[in-house]
């Protein structure tokens, strides 16, 4: 078990590093600080969220809600300015959306057993409706100077806000998953829910807590996402889980829990970002991109089921 | 003294127009070296290839030395695709984005540091609406002319009177709701339009199914129906294609907004007579000779400024009446197709 994630991840490295040289050969701004921040700032709101996406999908369950309700708290941010809500409160307010939408999503699968793939996709379409209803296609805009800062300034030096959150979470995350209790009933529920049962863990409320988890971040990232744009619409953040699940399953997740680290996680979303940007600075985009992004996916799902046959005795046996 | 007031304002008015028509014109020198990108909403949609040939056509003509680049992102990924190609063609150091907004106001940000890394940001088809980070906007037609536009295709296809009904797009399709409006203050403003009647406004969400259905539920609806009018090229194409399938056209005649590659049998076979739109190709040109002219350096983007866009003539930077604090150069006009040019324009 512990070799072939080794070697997953060996392979994910290197096929960064060949990436990574790639452009740095073929692009000469690729290396400047000011892209290389740009490639993390143009998808960091889905970085934060595959942070806690890894924590769904090796606890053996997928949430297909976080884009809407990233949409959702982005709007419900707009919608509470533009009616004079206080935007600290707004902030807030927001939050506590996350907070409430994620622990609905975690009541019905860890309470009512259902499963996540059904309610999450049920709320993916309640999210986005509320979002929707709230502020149509208008657009909102206008957000106060100190807000849009957030989002379109150095932070520290030329590192934006969400970038340095992104470093932070990476490391929490990291070390709640691998080296905290938490972490190691994660991987149990993930890989035998009755197992865990029965070794006395509190299954549902685990779940409440990640769900709820997600609930918060995507809200949280949702607000990252209308700072940096400085306006948002009914339609924000729409598609963003796709993408999402995509970077978590290429770092070496398992669809089905109980494997999956976040080192392979920050692989994959290091593969990502430099597959991106080189494409761009080499002028490939839309369905070009996105097919070789596509590929990438099969492969990532593939390879590891490639040497499958050879591990099933010794997978049988655990 | 309220007439003379007027007289004045409209002598001066003249003054400043002559004065600017007499001011030196500008003609661009070719042969500058400047790298564009032309961004369209997305890929894959005939318009914006019509654009691009028309930007492409100008490249040649220039003769640029420097790339012209065509990149968009994909339907589903449009928003965060703009931004992206917006935030990497600063990074690249390009002379100009050539922009068909669909990101609303959050592009902004990326087309403000865009200005701020010295690429021009000049916007075509669909501005950025706030007008932030934008240089100018190269507008198709003025959205208020559109009104009468239909409005007149409505009267000649209908002989003067009958009963019209609108497909629209979508019901809150901020451009489709300005053009029936418009539309609406045409019929009402002039007395040769009083027997014309519309009876009702429906909506086929831009979708080819449904606005084919929603056109063959007005003509149940409404037995005196002589017109549907469509402001939309999918809503025209499918209410033409539905009154064809039903043997219908003799009665019902289709007209609006439609693409001439689209539409052309429809209006040889009489279906559509006329419909209008705007040449996209030519829409590329302009946009191309804009972002050329300040990329290069050579137009300041002020308002009142005049210059010669090759083939199209001369055009002049203006305050944008939409939009506060914000330029845009009017293409216009209108080009209503019928049988005599509509096989031409679709090739």
């Amino acid at each position: 078990m512990k070799s072939r994630l080794y070697s997953w991840e060996g392979l994910l490295l290197v096929t960064f590093l060949i990436i990574f040289a790639f452009n740095t050969i073929t692009q000469p701004q690729f290396l400047t600080v000011s892209n290389q921040i740009n490639m993390f700032q143009l998808s960091i709101e889905k970085l934060i969220v595959v942070l806690v996406m890894a924590f769904i999908i090796i606890n053996a369950e997928i949430d297909l809600s976080v884009g809407s309700m990233m949409g959702l708290s982005a709007c419900a941010f707009g919608w509470s300015f533009q009616h004079g809500l206080d935007p600290a409160l707004a902030i807030v307010l927001c939050l506590a959306i996350g907070a409430a939408g994620g622990a609905l999503n975690g009541f019905f699968v860890a309470y009512m057993g259902l499963p996540s793939l059904v309610v999450t996709l049920a709320t993916l379409i309640g999210f986005r409706g509320l979002a929707r209803v709230m502020v149509e296609d208008r657009g909102i805009t206008n957000f106060p100077d100190w807000f849009d800062a957030i989002g379109q300034q150095g932070f520290i030096g030329p590192v934006p806000f969400a970038l340095v959150c992104f470093v932070i979470m990476f490391a929490v995350a990291w070390i709640v998953l691998e080296h905290s209790g938490f972490g190691r009933k994660t991987y149990v529920i993930g890989s035998n829910r009755h197992v865990a049962d029965f070794a006395g863990i509190h299954v549902r409320r685990h779940k409440l807590i990640i769900f709820t988890l997600a609930g918060v971040v995507s809200a949280f990232a949702g607000l990252l996402y209308a700072a940096r744009v400085g306006a948002v619409r009914g339609d924000v953040a729409n598609g963003f889980e796709l993408d999402i699940i995509t970077i978590v399953l290429l770092g070496g997740a398992s669809i089905f829990g109980g494997s999956g680290t976040l080192v392979g996680t920050g692989l994959a979303i290091l593969i990502v970002l430099n597959l991106r940007n080189g494409m761009s600075l080499h002028n490939v985009t839309g369905h070009l991109q996105t097919g070789v992004i596509g590929i990438l996916l099969i492969a990532s799902v593939l390879g590891p089921r490639l040497q499958w046959p050879r591990r099933l005795g010794a997978a049988r046996q655990r | 003294m309220r007439n003379i007031g007027k007289i004045t304002a409209l002598a001066a008015l003249l003054l400043s127009t002559a004065a600017i028509a007499h001011a030196d014109t500008l003609t661009l020198e070719p042969g500058k070296e400047v790298n564009m990108v032309l961004l369209p909403k997305f890929l894959g949609i005939l318009v914006f290839d019509q654009a691009n040939e028309g930007a492409q056509e100008a490249h040649k003509e220039l003769s640029n030395p420097g790339k012209l680049e065509f990149l968009g992102p994909t339907p589903e990924n449009s928003v965060a695709g703009q931004i992206e190609i917006m935030t990497t063609a600063t990074t690249q150091k390009q002379g100009a984005v050539m922009l068909s907004n669909n990101a609303g106001d959050q592009i902004a940000p990326a087309a403000k540091a865009a200005q701020d890394g010295g690429t021009k940001v000049v916007t075509w088809d669909s501005p950025i609406p706030s007008g932030e980070g934008e240089s100018i906007f190269v507008a198709q037609v003025d959205f208020a002319s559109i009104g009468v536009v239909m409005a007149d295709m409505a009267h000649s296809i209908l002989g003067g009177a009958g009963e019209m009904a609108v497909l629209s797009a979508t019901p809150d399709a901020s451009n489709q709701n300005a053009w029936i409006e418009a539309m609406k203050k045409a019929l009402a403003a002039d007395a040769k339009y009083k027997d014309i009647k519309l009876v009702d406004v429906v909506y086929g969400d831009d979708q080819a199914e449904v606005s084919y259905s929603r056109a063959l539920a007005l003509v149940d609806k409404y037995p005196n129906l002589g017109l549907i009018m469509s402001p939309t090229t999918v809503g025209i194409q499918a209410a033409a294609k539905a009154m064809q399938d039903e043997g219908l056209c003799d009665k019902i005649k289709v007209s609006g907004l439609g693409l001439p590659s689209e539409m052309v049998s429809y209006t040889l076979n009489g279906c559509a007579p006329e419909f209008a739109l705007w040449d996209f190709r030519d829409l590329g040109y302009l946009t191309y000779y804009t972002a050329y002219g300040l990329a290069s350096g050579q137009m300041k983007g002020e308002v009142g400024e005049t210059f010669k866009a090759g083939r199209m003539g001369e055009y002049t930077i203006e305050a944008d009446p939409g939009r506060a604090n914000a330029k845009r150069i009017l293409m216009g006009p209108f080009t209503v197709y019928n049988k005599s040019n509509v096989e031409a324009a679709a090739k």
